[in-house]
């Protein structure tokens, strides 16, 4: 729908703004991808789709596509459940409050994952604080261990990834005018129907941005696994570190790593396409 | 005009002093080898402190020579070998024995003789592999490394870690570790009482062994510095194959850790040496060799390291086992298993 006369995207001299990302991409993330793709399905007498044909015949490789997707799933629904009311309180709070508020969702992200994963570790021990608190309200009768279980990974995660939910909710809600909630009040709309109706659909696009970043970080991440849950708890991406690192098979890393991207990026894509579909033009 | 030209002419003096400069930077440390006899050693990163600090010393006091180390891991080693075929420049090598193998198959280590390296002679049996190929300089050992405040005595046995009672508390290292192969025969050991030797062969009756300590396993780690968090907080009660070295020096710095030799045996290490083939300096390299397997080097060496000499008759040092039976490994074996152990171990010590 572009206006007559407007000019073409592609003659906007704006458009130009992108070289330099573009150029960075496409060297340092654009052909190594592609190089990546490229082995994955090269055999030793030429084009191949072998590798991937042995990968899908084996359970266990099933399994590991499960471990994956099920802790990337989780770590996202722990992470939307808390940051979505979490970017409102964001959005809505006072100056100083708000800047409290930033500070304390920004700064964790400077300390590195490893040091995060190590205090989750002394965290989740069986005399840990998690431990004795639900020992202490009666929820457990006895202490337990979480460090090495799923639980106790999808916690760990959804701490270290919580920032990247609430930021982009943060700045679509900072966006809605509070006002249109109100109008619907006037007009007798209930809470839960001005909820549903007005205030989720305008919030979709941060939405599918913290669940596009918060998913793509979980199941592709190594080093929080490594050391949350062990080397008996496999995923795509500890299994494609595994493959080049210790065992020196190229070929099937790159392989594990191609089809934990087509994951990850159907997924993305699939959500966004369902946002837009449920919120109209998002 | 006057002002470009200007430029231009300091643009070419700044050029030519580059160019200059470049030569000289170039030139000299072809100048100061010259000089002196100069060794390079390529090994791990690890090793830097005991090459430069035990042994270089008594080489380059000896030899009148300069020892240079490089300090990476095994497998950049290897590839710095393989890429300098027709012109090597390491003269010794020290990698992981595993490693080892696919550089003897390719032609890039020199044979050790008793006529170059006397103190062959002196090794302990199973410290030479592949017919010279290369040796052991050390043995840092396999034992159970344990927390002696929840542990008030000390395990005595491999079969200790299976006990129920230890549930959940038991830490292993991943078998993609090296120091995790032992386990594996172990297990195959105690499930069929055959010598170890034999045993290390039987590697499916050892997986059915290990699967039935899933119960006592806290995790299975590829981190080691976790493994000893977890040990010394008393989360774990042991890690079962922990190398001495490492724990050892853990207790030394005060923290409650403390490692026992099992009455079935131990295992060693991987920490070999070899004369890299077409090198530099090949006298002076199987001197430094030599002197490594002495007894001067290896008494200072093993007790610096925490290890076991590999000259039979140099001291063992203070705190080491003495009298328990050190099981060698075979590498070649474990070179063509590891990566369906490996598969396995994934498999069946899935949680």
């Amino acid at each position: 729908m572009t206006k007559s006369g407007a000019p073409s995207p592609w003659r906007d001299p704006v458009v130009l703004l992108a070289v330099p990302a573009v150029l960075y991409i496409s060297i340092v993330y654009g052909f190594p991808l592609l190089w990546l793709l490229l082995k994955s399905f090269s055999g030793p007498t030429g084009p191949t789709v072998q590798p991937y044909i042995a990968f899908m015949s084996d359970p266990f490789n099933w399994r590991v596509i499960g471990n994956t997707l099920r802790i990337g799933l989780w770590v996202t629904v722990v992470c939307f459940i808390i940051g979505y009311p979490a970017a409102f309180a964001l959005a809505r709070a006072g100056a100083v409050m708000q800047i409290i508020m930033l500070v304390s969702i920004i700064l964790p992200l400077s300390i590195g994952a490893v040091v995060k994963a190590f205090a989750w570790q002394i965290v989740l021990r069986r005399d840990g604080v998690v431990s004795q608190l639900l020992v202490g309200v009666g929820i457990w009768d006895e202490p337990q261990r979480l460090l090495f279980t799923e639980a106790g990974l999808v916690l760990g995660a959804a701490n270290i990834f919580l920032p990247f939910m609430i930021l982009p909710i943060y700045s679509v809600v900072k966006l809605i005018d509070p006002r249109l909630s109100e109008a619907g009040a006037t007009l007798g709309a209930t809470p839960l129907y001005r909820f549903t109706r007005v205030t989720l659909p305008l919030t979709l696009p941060g939405v599918v941005s913290g669940i596009a970043f918060v998913f793509s970080m979980s199941v592709s991440m190594f080093v929080i696994p490594s050391l949350l849950i062990g080397d008996r708890f496999q995923t795509l991406s500890t299994l494609t570190g595994r493959s080049f690192l210790l065992m020196r098979n190229e070929q099937l890393g790159s392989t594990t790593a191609v089809i934990l991207l087509v994951l990850a990026v159907s997924i993305v894509v699939f959500s966004t396409w369902l946002a837009r579909r449920l919120g109209g033009s998002t | 005009m006057i002002k470009s030209k200007a430029i231009v002419l300091n643009r070419r003096a700044v050029l030519a002093a580059a160019a200059g400069a470049a030569t000289v930077a170039l030139a000299a440390p072809r100048i100061v080898r010259a000089q002196s006899k100069e060794l390079v050693v390529g090994g791990a990163a690890s090793h830097k402190n005991f090459v430069e600090t035990v042994i270089a010393p008594v080489v380059e006091k000896k030899y009148s020579c300069k020892i240079v180390f490089e300090g990476t891991r095994s497998l950049v080693n290897l590839e710095k070998m393989q890429k300098n075929k027709d012109k090597q420049y390491l003269s010794i090598v020290m990698m992981d024995d595993p490693v080892m193998i696919p550089a003897v198959t390719e032609g890039l280590l020199e044979k050790l003789t008793p006529a170059k390296v006397p103190n062959l002679a002196t090794l302990k049996p199973g410290t030479v592999h592949m017919d010279g190929m290369w040796c052991n300089y050390l043995q840092p050992w396999l034992g159970i490394a344990y927390n002696p405040k929840v542990m008030k005595t000390a395990p005595t046995s491999w079969a200790e870690i299976y006990d129920p009672k230890h549930k959940g508390r038991i830490i292993l290292p991943s078998l993609q570790n090296t120091e995790g192969l032992a386990n594996l025969f172990i297990a195959s050991f105690l499930a069929t009482g055959k010598p170890m030797a034999e045993a290390a062969k039987d590697i499916d009756a050892g997986f059915k062994k290990l699967v039935t300590l899933k119960p006592n396993l806290l995790t299975a780690y590829t981190q080691m510095p976790q493994a000893y968090n977890l040990l010394e907080q008393g989360e774990g009660f042991m890690i079962s194959s922990a190398i001495s070295q490492v724990a050892l020096e853990r207790k030394g710095t005060g923290a409650p850790v403390d490692i026992a030799a099992p009455k079935e045996g131990i295992f060693s290490m991987p920490s070999g040496v070899a004369l890299v083939k077409g090198a530099p300096q090949p006298e002076l390299a199987a001197a430094f060799i030599n002197e490594m397997i002495g007894t001067e080097v290896q008494t200072k060496l093993s007790a610096a390291t925490f290890s076991l000499p590999t000259n039979k008759d140099a001291p063992v040092p203070a705190g080491m086992p003495t009298g328990v039976t050190i099981h060698p490994t075979d590498w070649q074996a474990v070179a063509a298993g590891r990566a369906d152990w490996v598969k396995r171990w994934d498999r069946d010590m899935a949680m």
